[in-house]
């Protein structure tokens, strides 16, 4: 069975932090789904998810000597994550995709049918759909939704209160189901 | 008892997320019980979070690694490289540790400087007292002259 970063032992890491390649290597294996869809839905493209994810990876072996304990690897990874993720989302703000309402206004995505889609057309309309939100609230939706992450888990990832995390997925849901609304209006 | 608004706040968030406590869950269901708007509401937020739910988890391209890797053995190519110049740097020319060599040399000048203020300090009492006294013994000229400009308060006559 393929390790989570749960499984990650303390000795792993110390060895990890030191330099040792096979250590750093189950590291890697363990948190590098997490870390690649992640940064793959927050920046909302397979080139740049690579690039998002291979600077956590260079961040993570450099800055592992620092790490002290006090939380665990996987909050400390998800943090990194999250930051690398936005800030990267934020600085390439034109990677924004097909407007929605363009992508499905002449389709039912919302209603019952929806369970039939087949896998490309469910990427694309998670992609679509995230490409309407901020990256704060994209990155809230991830980690929600997708990833299954806890309110106290998002707040710790995102360094933000749980009332924040609260009101960052109200607003993006209420967008998402405006939109929703929209599309399903101009279909009728 | 909450507005429809509330709970439609609840739904969104909380309630959709099972974050809710049990208490406000089964206070929030039994309002769903009386109140069609906020269940056709709840039904479109469950419908707009299942695509994020079934979306997949995409499998890590290879080259992720080898791109890390690469570049980790880069860095420390570089890094031995460097380390390797210092070395070799370091046995052609003597470098004193800068730091606690500069310490030393700043402690030295504060040491100095104290020592040397006090030392004129005790000179300048004593040569001021020494006249003092002369002038009090001798009553010249000096003394008189001395009163003629002075203010009058005793530490005019010390410094006199």
């Amino acid at each position: 069975m393929k390790d989570t970063m749960e499984d990650i032992t303390k000795d792993t890491l110390i060895r990890a932090s030191q330099g040792d390649m096979p250590a750093f290597e189950d590291v890697y294996k363990a948190s590098s789904s997490f870390v690649y869809n992640v940064a793959l839905r927050v920046v909302n493209n397979r080139e740049d998810a690579l690039e998002v994810s291979q600077e956590v990876f260079m961040t993570i072996y450099y800055k592992l000597k620092t790490f002290r304990f006090e939380s665990s690897f996987k909050t400390w990874v998800y943090r990194i994550t999250a930051n690398c993720a936005i800030n990267f989302a934020k600085k390439n703000s034109k990677t924004k995709t097909v407007p929605f309402e363009e992508a499905y206004g002449g389709g039912a995505v919302f209603n019952d049918a929806q369970k039939n889609l087949d896998q490309e057309h469910q990427e694309k309309l998670v992609e679509n759909l995230l490409g309407e939100l901020n990256a704060d609230q994209r990155a809230c939706v991830v980690l929600r939704d997708i990833q299954g992450l806890s309110y106290e888990e998002m707040a710790q990832a995102l360094n933000i209160n749980v009332n924040t995390v609260r009101s960052r997925l109200k607003r993006a849901r209420e967008k998402l189901l405006s939109l929703s609304n929209r599309v399903n209006y101009e279909k009728v | 008892m909450k507005k429809c608004d509330q709970y439609k706040d609840l739904i969104l968030t909380d309630y959709i997320d099972r974050q809710l406590s049990q208490e406000v869950s089964s206070e929030l269901e039994n309002h769903l019980l009386d109140c069609s708007d906020c269940r056709i509401f709840l039904k479109e937020v469950k419908n707009n979070k299942t695509p994020f739910q079934q979306a997949f988890q995409e499998q890590v391209p290879g080259e992720l690694w080898d791109t890390i890797k690469q570049k980790i053995e880069n860095d420390n190519q570089v890094n031995d490289r460097i380390e390797d110049i210092l070395g070799k740097l370091r046995g052609l020319i003597f470098f004193p540790r800068l730091v606690p060599v500069f310490v030393s040399f700043v402690l030295m000048l504060l040491a100095g400087s104290v020592t040397f203020n006090r030392i004129q300090i005790q000179q300048t009492q004593a040569r001021d007292q020494g006249e003092y006294l002369v002038s009090l013994l001798s009553n010249t000229t000096s003394v008189s002259q001395a009163e003629s400009n002075d203010l009058g308060t005793p530490i005019e006559h010390y410094f006199l």
